[in-house]
């Protein structure tokens, strides 16, 4: 069996302007549709919470959620994961503690109303409001007063008496989202019909660290494959590798983007990956373009290529084939970021075939191209054909 | 077949052979062993055969899969700086009227942490400010405005501080958790401010909070003994509602109140205490169980808290001559000092080590102590053993040490999976694996026939070579793993496609089969070995840089990869070269 019965005599080369024309735009549409929608970030990244709920009888995601209102949760979205008869649900929602603006405002005012206290500061990122009192309250004094003004207090430190003996330092710690769905969810109930089946929690500036550090490996892992191309093969190599790579990436960003999944921990991870993947293609064809150099010397290095491009099109197409093939048991059973990734990698991996013959090798025509004429303008005036090797 | 081949083929059985046998404590923790039972390494090393690996070299199931706790705890350093540059701005007020450079008065900025002292006599500051900059070397200058002077902490201070706020934070929570006798937890630090903890099998995420949310603080207070026959008055001249549990005991000549309930206690002295002092109570712990309060007993302590566990330096248990157990504690420069006035100040008076509100011990002062070191001798008092006390003495030892968090801890990442999840993703992965890797295998063996089937035997070996892998370095499979698994195997069979494609190419140039399968692998090595380095590059700084369940998926690729260069190059090409060159064949199936 042969997927490509005859020797193909494509020309890849001739058709690269339109080609990368093409990337080009669309890459730089995802990157301005990055800049102005944004990603879907999930919790990983935005910070907020995430429950899944699965509930033991047969209920729409309309009635959990007007259920969450009922309960005093507002700005809360719910979304059927599974199968419609799993009864599962992804509950999300903004805050990571009860302490938002609004909330923080109403505090202060209460925890001011307490008598003579100065340095209220509320942290929100940490659902912590810190505050200094001339005479020494007591915890439930304060946690009444918290609580009285919205919000769901976990506990109330005290941090000790200042030493300038100008007060006593408190701090009160605002209760979690998670405690907040329980309880709204099982409001009425006898006992709840749910099971809590998962908690994603996480702090704005920890998802803020998060992602700085995902983009942080994104780039590291990216020079770090560059300088080994560049080693491995020849520097005329790199550019066209780099490019190659970042089309990649920026596409299957863009299947984040535009299909509004959840950018999470999971989708760096495939970004990585595919930055690991994409360069393979491109590898199997510089490959052979440095095997058919010494071959046939003397041709020019497009021809060249092109003949390798075509040489190896058949095994590109069954490389990209066989990891595609793998991916389709997590495409049926994978849930949530899981069946993300996979789909992910599955736009990776066709993007990076593409780009393997269509960007890469191009560039790297023309960088030779580049060089022959700088070459010829510096030199002695002769003409030269672009050499190969 | 000539002898290299031979030891490779001895080589291909050996691993295989070797792979199998070190999966067996996989299998029996997975399948045979109860699924409660999956943690625990004594029930599974008690059902493995004699001739198995150790049962440490089991698969680990992440806590995505198995159901437990992950979290991330941060360290808020920022309201540790707040109260250490105020405390610093009263020490140097303190010291500018010690030393009568004349009278300041100073203000913290919480947010800007700096520190503004204002002198009464603008004519002094010109002396403060230089004798001020010379001994508090941990401040520098921001301006300086006629009679106000604003320094703020100086930057690597700030970082150790920030540093050892984490370790310390760390040592507390590790230390809790211990003593809930959690099996497998996992305990380490996270970038620079945050720690990372794992509970497998946990499933109540407020709880977990709780454990770790509570910052305990340690405390030196001096205990008011000007009247030692405080509580035995106030008992006879106000006695306790009836019906209540609380009685006088007496150790050491000082009676002291005693009840079951530290409420009771703390409700019944209220309001009945001079001013600027405080009732505290210490736990006498259960004797059959140790994190149990079986009672509480009372002090009376000066409000003030003039030391706190952050100006320890450290502190260590011994015996010393007269085989005593104590514990030697010393302070940093700056609690010294302070504790050198409060001892000398305080000579007869007891000093109570105050944690989280609990009064540890509060012994006796008996002199001055200067340089900073101080010896708490235990045993002289009480009926216990030697032993008893010297255990007594290494507790206290770790309590100073550990005990004294300068930072409150906030929760930062909570990721809890319910066990009954993590059951049907196993399920589902499973699956996924099992349909991804039937469909790779089929269509191997149905495009390249023979040469097809050999690598599908490498295939599953790479297979088992991950798992075992994985049980190897104590990693832990996670569901990101398992689509890592998944895409290494899609990424490994790549190489045989590679190899076989070379080969076909070579046969069609006219070449015997010998050659052909020889110049297919010698050709396709090196495209193959440069397309798995960039891989594993990804890889390895995925593995740095991911955390949890990424982490899984990184460790995965990595073996994943590593074991695909073995299996699609090494054992396909054995396997080939023996139906080639062994029997001679004039044809390859490819």
């Amino acid at each position: 069996m042969q997927i490509l019965k005859n020797k193909t005599n494509i020309d890849f080369i001739g058709k690269r302007k339109p080609a990368i024309f093409i990337s080009t735009l669309v890459n730089l549409a995802i990157l301005v549709g990055i800049a102005t929608v944004g990603f879907n970030y999930g919790v990983d990244f935005a910070g907020g919470t995430v429950v899944e709920l699965k509930f033991d009888h047969s209920i729409s995601a309309a009635e959990v959620r007007e259920r969450a209102q009922k309960g005093g949760l507002h700005d809360v979205s719910v979304q059927n994961i599974g199968g419609a008869s799993e009864n599962a649900f992804l509950l999300r929602m903004g805050g990571v503690t009860q302490l938002n603006e609004e909330n923080a405002a109403k505090a202060k005012t209460a925890i001011e109303a307490l008598g003579t206290v100065r340095n209220v500061y509320s942290d929100l990122a940490n659902g912590i409001i810190n505050f200094r009192s001339a005479t020494p309250l007591t915890a439930e004094l304060i946690k009444s007063a918290v609580e009285g003004s919205g919000t769901g207090v976990q506990e109330v430190r005290v941090l000790g008496e200042s030493q300038g003996g100008t007060g006593v330092d408190y701090q009160v710690v605002a209760s979690g989202m998670a405690d907040k769905v329980n309880s709204a969810l099982k409001a009425g109930l006898e006992k709840p019909d749910f099971e809590q089946r998962r908690v994603d929690y996480v702090g704005p500036q920890v998802g803020k660290q998060l992602r700085n550090r995902g983009v942080m490996a994104l780039l590291y892992s990216m020079v770090a494959i560059l300088i080994y191309v560049a080693f491995r093969f020849d520097f005329k190599f790199g550019p066209g590798a780099l490019l190659a790579m970042l089309h990649d990436v920026i596409m299957v960003a863009g299947y984040y983007l535009v299909s509004r999944r959840e950018f999470n921990l999971t989708a760096i991870a495939a970004l990585l990956t595919i930055v690991g993947y994409s360069v393979n293609d491109t590898i199997v064809i510089y490959d052979r373009i440095r095997e058919d150099m010494a071959k046939y010397k003397g041709k020019p290095l497009a021809e060249v290529i092109n003949i390798a491009i075509n040489d190896t099109l058949g095994r590109t197409i069954l490389t990209s084939g066989t990891t595609a093939l793998s991916l389709i048991g997590l495409l049926i059973f994978g849930v949530g970021e899981i069946f993300d990734f996979a789909m992910a990698m599955l736009v990776g991996i066709l993007v990076g075939t593409y780009s393997s013959v269509y960007i890469a090798s191009p560039l790297t025509i023309w960088l030779d191209e580049r060089a022959a004429a700088k070459e010829g303008r510096h030199g002695d005036g002769m003409k030269q054909e672009p050499k190969a090797a | 077949m000539d002898r290299g081949w031979w030891w490779k083929f001895g080589l291909i059985v050996a691993v295989t052979l070797g792979t199998i046998w070190f999966l067996i404590p996989s299998y029996y923790s997975l399948v045979v062993m109860d699924r409660a039972q999956r943690n625990d390494l004594a029930a599974l090393q008690a059902r493995l055969p004699a001739w198995a690996p150790p049962a440490k070299y089991r698969l680990n199931l992440g806590l995505d899969l198995q159901g437990g706790i992950h979290m991330v705890m941060r360290v808020d350093t920022k309201t540790a700086l707040q109260k250490r540059t105020e405390r610093r701005g009263q020490q140097i007020a303190t010291y500018v009227a010690d030393k009568k450079l004349g009278e300041v008065t100073a203000e913290t900025d919480p947010e800007k942490l700096q520190l503004t002292l204002t002198a009464k006599d603008p004519a002094t500051m010109d002396a403060i400010e230089k004798d001020v900059l010379a001994t508090f070397g941990d401040f520098k200058r921001v301006n300086r405005d006629g009679a106000t002077l604003v320094l703020s902490p100086d930057e690597s201070q700030v970082n150790r501080f920030r540093e050892e706020a984490v370790d310390q934070a760390m040592l507390v929570i590790r230390r809790r958790i211990d003593k809930w006798g959690v099996a497998e937890v996992d305990v380490r630090k996270l970038g620079t401010d945050s720690i990372q903890i794992s509970l497998p099998g946990r499933s109540n995420p407020e709880q977990a909070k709780e454990l770790v949310g509570t910052t305990a603080q340690l405390e030196f207070r001096m205990v008011d003994d000007t009247n030692p026959q405080f509580f035995a008055q106030l008992f006879q001249s106000n006695p306790p509602p009836a019906g209540s549990d609380i009685t006088v005991s007496e150790e050491g000549g000082f009676p002291q109140l005693q009840s079951a309930s530290r409420d009771a206690l703390l409700k019944y002295t209220e309001g009945k205490v001079p001013e600027n002092r405080q009732v505290v109570t210490e736990c006498i712990a259960n004797p059959l169980r140790k994190n149990e309060c079986s009672s509480y007993r009372t002090y009376l302590l000066d409000k003030v808290v003039p030391l706190t566990g952050e100006s320890l330096a450290g502190a260590d248990a011994s015996v010393n001559q007269m085989n005593e157990p104590e514990v030697n504690i010393a302070f940093d420069p700056a609690g010294a000092r302070e504790f050198e006035k409060l001892t000398e100040a305080g000579v007869g008076r007891r000093m109570a080590i105050v944690l989280d509100d609990n009064v540890h011990t509060a012994p006796n002062i008996n002199e001055k102590i200067g340089g900073g070191r101080a010896r708490i001798t235990m045993g002289r008092m009480g009926a216990r053993s030697h032993d008893e006390w010297l255990g007594e003495a290494q507790t206290l030892a770790l309590v100073l040490k550990a005990g004294a968090l300068p930072a409150p801890v906030t929760v930062g990442e909570i990721r809890q999976v319910g066990a009954s999840l993590g059951d049907e993703l196993i399920k589902k992965g499973g699956l996924a694996v099992l349909v991804g890797l039937g469909l790779v295998l089929l269509f191997m063996g149905l495009y390249y026939r023979k040469a097809g089937l050999i690598a599908d035997i490498a295939l599953v070996l790479n297979g088992l070579l991950i798992l075992a892998g994985l049980a190897f370095f104590n990693a832990t499979l996670t569901l990101p793993g398992i689509a890592g698994f998944v895409l290494t195997l899609g990424v490994a069979v790549d190489a045989n496609v590679l190899i076989n494609e070379r080969i076909r190419e070579e046969l069609s140039h006219g070449k015997s089969a010998k050659a052909a399968v020889d110049q297919g692998y010698d050709r396709a090595f090196w495209t193959i070995f440069d397309a798995h380095v960039t891989a594993l590059i990804a890889g390895f700084i995925l593995f740095f840089t991911g955390t949890g369940p990424i982490r899984g998926f990184a460790t995965t690729l990595i073996v994943g990869l590593l074991a695909s260069l073995f299996t699609s190059i090494v054992v396909t090409r054995v396997i080939m070269t023996y139906f080639v060159h062994g029997r001679n064949a004039q044809s390859v199936s490819v």
